[in-house]
């Protein structure tokens, strides 16, 4: 699909490739330090984040040289200031479909920014209990989203448990829905809630016409379906067969 | 068969040490069961909210490291005690020899490391009966360590992978527990067998 379509459709595509390619990019790094095979690394990577220099990352001995031999001929450049981020990333998608308008604009806008605050949530709870200060947390946020202005990005930064972060994101009707149905102290069930979530959104993509939405809403639904599979796959595996419900998104 | 008093309380005993110690051993292995139930499925939980690419068996660290827990075994005394193990957690990696993670280990350097690492996991044993003071030092110690193993998954994991930490650990403690169960019902059943066969 990619090499048939047009500008702007061709650099939209690109745009959903980038995101695999970082994944690959910290697989390859984070398995070399650990002196992993690059064989072995390269079949674990995901296929349409793969790139022509990317066997090369296991030669860099340094962010600065991981930099200059392979990322700055790569789409993945803009992204990597002392190390290379997703929400830089999120912010370059975002700041593209604007520019987009339409359809295009408004239904990515809204899966896009569902992302950033999801992220910031996620963030915000894997981060209680480590030594991540409340600074370098609040670095990690994207710096758009309806928790970014004026005050959500605050509350999160000095949430110290996930109640906290409950009580910072109840505030956003949009999200409020999501919280009504947790119990107090629940993070697995939170999860489920975010798909649910991020699925109703990406199913009302293909509600309006002639957009790019879609192909993107395409992607990440077949994504969530795999997920939903390896999920039935492991409660099966590990003969716990009543506990299938806990984590299957049902799609449409 | 007349046994004295003494004879049949001591029988008695016996039998009764042999009958706890099973019915806590049938109790620590069904527990165990369910634990390390819990731990892979919490695993699973975490896989499924970081996704597969942050959590695989490619990510797993090949560099050759102390081990963080060990198991002492102390030997028993002939015709006395049981044998019994010890198992000492989380031994942060900081008491030992930093240069010696750089280099490539030859056989008698690890055989030396081995004997380090035996005394320097005394430590913390003796420490935590000092008072609360060093418990929390200890804990936080704990801590450092737990999260240091998980960061081969990376800086920030799902609190899921923290629960399955947590379970494989307390499985751990239950597998040291029963072993020594496990000793203490051998025992018990070798002086019921040896009470048996004095009264016949």
């Amino acid at each position: 699909m990619l090499t048939q379509a047009t500008e702007p459709l061709s650099t939209f595509f690109e745009y959903i490739t980038y995101e695999h390619m970082i994944d690959n990019v910290v697989l390859i790094v984070t398995g070399t330090l650990h002196e992993r095979d690059v064989q072995e690394l390269l079949e674990k990577c995901h296929p349409l984040g793969m790139f022509d220099s990317i066997a090369s990352l296991a030669v860099a001995q340094n962010m600065r040289e991981l930099y200059r031999l392979v990322l700055v001929d790569t789409p993945l450049a803009p992204y990597f200031s002392e190390c290379i981020t997703t929400e830089a990333y999120l912010e370059d998608v975002y700041r593209f479909c604007q520019k987009l308008g339409g359809a295009t604009s408004e239904i990515m806008s809204d899966i896009l920014v569902f992302e950033a605050d999801r992220r910031a949530a996620n963030i915000t709870i894997n981060s209680i209990g480590t030594e991540l200060t409340r600074d370098d947390r609040k670095k990690l946020y994207s710096n758009f989203g309806l928790l970014y202005l004026p005050y959500g990005h605050e509350e999160l930064a000095v949430c110290e448990d996930i109640d906290q972060v409950r009580g910072a994101m109840e505030k956003y009707p949009a999200y409020q829905s999501i919280f009504s149905w947790l119990s107090y102290g629940e993070t697995q069930l939170l999860d489920k809630a975010f798909y649910e979530e991020e699925v109703k959104r990406l199913c009302l993509a293909f509600e309006q016409q002639f957009h790019y939405g879609v192909f993107f809403a395409y992607m990440r639904l077949r994504e969530q379906e795999i997920r939903n599979l390896m999920w039935i796959s492991e409660c099966v595996a590990q003969n716990q067969k009543s506990r299938v419900q806990d984590s299957v998104v049902f799609i449409f | 068969m007349e046994v004295s008093d003494s004879g049949v309380e001591s029988a008695d005993e016996i039998v009764l040490d042999f009958l706890d110690s099973m019915d806590r051993y049938l109790v620590l292995v069904d527990g165990l069961s369910s634990i390390l139930r819990q731990g892979w499925f919490d695993l699973a939980s975490a896989r499924h909210s970081m996704s597969s690419s942050r959590m695989s068996s490619a990510l797993f660290d090949l560099k050759i490291h102390n081990a963080s827990t060990t198991l002492q075994l102390q030997q028993a005394d002939p015709g006395k005690m049981s044998p019994h193990f010890d198992l000492c957690k989380w031994v942060s990696s900081e008491n030992l020899d930093k240069s010696s993670e750089d280099k490539k280990f030859k056989k008698n350097e690890l055989l030396q490391q081995e004997d380090s690492l035996q005394s320097h996991h005394q430590e913390p044993k003796d420490n935590i009966s000092e008072g609360n003071g060093s418990v929390a030092n200890d804990n936080n110690q704990a801590q450092k360590e737990r999260l240091k193993s998980l960061s081969m998954f990376g800086a920030l994991v799902a609190p899921k992978l923290w629960s399955s930490q947590l379970s494989f650990e307390k499985a751990l403690e239950t597998l040291v527990e029963i072993a020594n169960t496990r000793a203490s019902l051998l025992q018990a059943y070798d002086q019921a067998q040896q009470n048996m066969k004095k009264t016949d």
